[in-house]
């Protein structure tokens, strides 16, 4: 059977569309730095490299977001982001110059922006909205495979090959990851005409100043500033406790949440759309205090470990939720990428804000006091969200 | 505040430092003279790779810290961590470091294995003294 044809096609592509983005991804984290230091780069420069990227995917998701909404078809849009990968790979393999470099990370920093939204929206008009919940379950599951294979398939090229070699591959895997969308090109064209006959759009307005989805943006905003700052810096106690096998520890640390993601997300998907989002949000976001609380308490990085787990279940819970919560949201009204834009501008502001904060606090006072800090923000995000946060499915 | 006066420098290679930090030149000087540096003699070390005395790959040279006098006195490395995740920066003395120009394979070698850095201290340029792992006092 070929995968691109028959009942179940555009699923299959859309599986495989989240795993091979997610591979992709991979190669443009914080490995950049690592390369870039083999090129000579000074740490000044690095940084300033990395921080035209943050700050381009900062400005860019809103519009973005206006832009997926704009264009008729996903298919298009997110064919355009990922040869924008492409492009954005190549030049940081081939030219490891400050222009070039420059410019690769606005690209990729762009292109994320509009590739998110588009695969949720691609999701949202395959699955439609009762079963929106189980889709995002398992786009979840392919990307968290998606970046496990991509930790250990980069991982292995810049040890046995070259730091240059990373950014070849993830240039060489964009290329299937344009083929899965052929089968999408089907489920494409019907939400196009359910729109043309609705024509109208509400409002940006009564969108933008929904209560829920305010508050929805505000936890993750919080949740996200407990969070992003948290790994690194258990990270680099590892490094200082245990350096013989650090490299491996912080691979295990990296790569089995990501397996976690993968068995949990599609049970949690379901749970999403039987029980109510809400349940949900509550279980994602309460076992990062637990776990803060664990990584500023416990030294032996063997004992953190499954520790580093329960991170697996807040990501599983985030991934399916944010389309979801916002789809129950303003899928209604023709603005729900700009409306997933605003809530990843808020994730944005939460992830700069964690390290902006737990960096000076990690340097003054100590690491234990920088996840103390990061404990306490959790925990705030799991109040807010029990006491503001709504129910958003209709259902209920 | 044994190191209050020294100067964090990166050393760049030949190119970069005449574009970023160009020597102060007399109005009316005789044109500088140029040497020729050949490949095994000496190459910029910024982002080369570095070796334990076991063999272990240690990480990579991200800087080097000199005194007043442009002597160096350390070399920053930015040790262990995965694709870039968990890394720690770590000054170490300058003696213990031995260069081999021209070796692609092993071009730094730090005369330490992994776990005599275990407790070393974090390299932050942003403090007022920097911490420089030393060699072991048996060997001084």
């Amino acid at each position: 059977m070929k995968w691109w044809r028959g009942p179940g096609a555009a699923g299959r592509g859309l599986d495989g569309l989240n795993l091979l983005v997610a591979n992709v991804q991979t190669g443009f984290g914080p490995f950049i730095a690592v390369y870039l230091t083999t090129r000579g780069w000074t740490q000044t420069s690095i940084g300033l490299a990395l921080t035209i990227g943050t700050v381009t995917a900062m400005a860019s998701q809103i519009p973005a977001g206006a832009l997926v909404d704009a264009v008729q078809r996903k298919t298009t849009i997110a064919a355009a982001s990922i040869l924008a990968f492409t492009a954005s790979a190549l030049l940081l393999a081939v030219a490891p110059q400050p222009l070039p470099v420059y410019l690769a990370e606005m690209l990729h920093g762009f292109s994320s922006c509009t590739l998110g939204p588009a695969i949720a929206a691609m999701s949202l008009a395959l699955a439609g909205g009762k079963a929106l919940g189980a889709r995002l379950g398992r786009n979840a599951r392919y990307a968290s495979i998606g970046n496990a294979m991509g930790a250990a398939l980069m991982g292995a090229c810049g040890y046995l090959l070259s730091s240059q070699s990373v950014f070849f591959l993830a240039a060489a895997l964009t290329l299937p990851t344009v083929l899965t969308l052929g089968p999408l090109r089907a489920v494409d064209q019907p939400v196009d005409e359910r729109r043309k006959a609705k024509a109208v759009r509400a409002p940006l307005r009564a969108v933008l100043a929904d209560r829920r989805l305010v508050t929805f943006a505000a936890c993750a905003m919080l949740f996200t500033c407990g969070n992003a700052a948290m790994l690194p810096l258990a990270g680099a106690a590892i490094t200082k406790g245990e350096p013989t096998e650090a490299s491996l520890l912080v691979a295990a640390f990296i790569v089995l949440p990501q397996l976690i993601v993968a068995a949990l997300s599609p049970a949690i998907g379901e749970l999403a759309q039987t029980r109510g989002r809400r349940p949900i949000l509550i279980l994602g976001f309460c076992v990062l205090p637990l776990r803060g609380a664990a990584f500023s308490t416990i030294a032996n990085p063997f004992y953190l470990l499954p520790v580093q787990l329960l991170d697996g279940i807040s990501a599983a819970c985030l991934a399916v939720l944010v389309p979801l919560v916002v789809s129950d949201i303003s899928a209604w009204s023709g603005h729900y990428n700009l409306s997933l834009g605003v809530v990843g501008f808020a994730i944005g502001i939460g992830a700069a804000s964690s390290t902006m904060i737990a960096g000076p606090i990690a340097d003054r006072f100590g690491d234990p006091a920088a996840l103390i800090f990061l404990t306490m923000v959790a925990l705030a995000a799991t109040l807010l969200a029990a006491v503001a946060m709504p129910e958003t499915a209709r259902n209920w | 505040m044994k190191y209050g006066t020294v100067l964090a420098l990166g050393m760049l290679l030949a190119g970069q430092a005449a574009a970023q930090s160009p020597a102060p030149v007399a109005p009316q000087a005789s044109p500088p003279t140029l040497e020729t540096v050949e490949p095994l003699a000496g190459e910029g070390i910024l982002g080369k790779s570095v070796w334990g005395a076991g063999g272990e790959n240690m990480g990579l040279v991200t800087d080097v810290i000199v005194d007043q006098g442009g002597v160096p006195q350390a070399a920053v490395i930015d040790f262990g961590g995965f694709l870039g995740v968990g890394s720690r920066k770590i000054a170490v003395d300058w003696s213990l470091l031995q260069f081999q120009p021209g070796n692609d394979k092993m071009p730094v070698k730090l005369s330490l294995n992994p776990a005599a850095l275990k407790s070393a201290p974090e390299y932050k340029p942003s403090d007022q003294s920097i911490k420089i792992v030393g060699p072991p006092p048996d060997m001084k």
